[in-house]
């Protein structure tokens, strides 16, 4: 399949689940989808497509968080990001590790630096924060305060 | 203590630690190591453990994890050992200075005898540190 196809094929199957479709570059695809259909989209991409999956990204972007799920499809040398945006009060998604195994470990750093809950992943434990770090103070979030009265914030000089 | 330090004077053996660097500094310590600016000329080597150094060198800002370790490997290095601190990182944090994960810099965590400025410093610059080095060692020794 090329790359017209491709595109043309999931705006057709996901209709009522794609928000917008931002095509950037012949490179580049931006796809923002509905939180709740992650899913099942992603593994459309995933299965039926052949894509790779790379990596995922949260930014916190003041009032959503933003995951963004980068697939590769190889043959044709195109990347989909699909992006979901997370209001803040209600910071909850789908995991998809059922789907590949490789979003297992990335799903937890967000989970840990961003806060955001995966419903139905199978080991949802820190990855990178030290024990002593506090429960529910996220590092990467925009109003993150610093907790620790003993650090030291100046050159000494 | 001043006999102690006298005889590894002759043969510093080094022990490299990254505490969470770039690499770049620890590529730059390679760099001294092999043939072309060849620090083993002033005697230093390598050492596989903590165990067997003399000397301490320290790469990268210490981050939460690691200080924990380097506090560690520290208490099991044999004592007199001299620490030197390589690349801005491990002096003042550098850019990671209000970073969330690096709370302290190293010589509030454990005691520097030098201080070798840069990112990364250029091997001569790291040359230069360990001659340095050598010779306030030579000093001390000297007054005692």
């Amino acid at each position: 399949m090329n790359r017209e196809k491709i595109l043309k094929n999931i705006k057709e199957k996901f209709k009522g689940d794609i928000i917008e479709l931002f095509d950037k570059s012949p490179k580049r695809v931006y796809i923002e989808i509905k939180p709740q259909t992650i899913v099942k989209v992603a593994s459309y991409i995933f299965k039926d497509l052949g894509a790779r999956f790379n990596i995922a990204s949260g930014v916190d972007t003041r009032f959503n968080i933003e995951i963004l799920y980068h697939f590769t499809i190889e043959d044709i040398n195109l990347l989909i990001s699909l992006r979901v945006k997370l209001p803040k009060d209600n910071l909850e998604i789908d995991s998809l590790v059922k789907v590949f195994e490789g979003a297992n470990w990335i799903e937890r750093e967000i989970h840990e630096l961003l806060g955001v809950k995966f419903k139905g992943h199978p080991d949802l434990r820190r990855l990178l924060l030290p024990d002593e770090w506090p429960e529910g103070v996220y590092p990467l979030r925009a109003d993150y305060k610093e907790w620790d009265n003993n650090a030291i914030r100046d050159r000494g000089v | 203590m001043s006999f102690k330090l006298k005889a590894l004077l002759k043969s510093p053996w080094v022990f490299h630690l990254s505490t969470g660097s770039c690499n770049n500094c620890d590529i730059e310590v390679l760099d001294c190591l092999t043939p072309r600016f060849d620090v083993e000329r002033f005697g230093m080597l390598l050492a596989p453990s903590i165990k067997h150094a003399d000397v301490l060198l320290i790469t990268g800002s210490c981050n939460r994890k690691s200080a924990e370790r380097l506090k560690r490997l520290y208490e099991q290095a044999p004592k007199p050992i001299l620490v030197v601190a390589i690349g801005e990182c491990s002096l003042s944090r550098g850019m990671f200075m209000q970073s969330y994960n690096c709370p302290i810099p190293l010589d509030k965590i454990i005691p520097v005898d030098v201080y070798i400025p840069g990112c990364p410093p250029k091997p001569e610059a790291i040359i230069a540190g360990v001659v340095k080095l050598i010779e306030k060692i030579k000093s001390k020794t000297k007054k005692k």
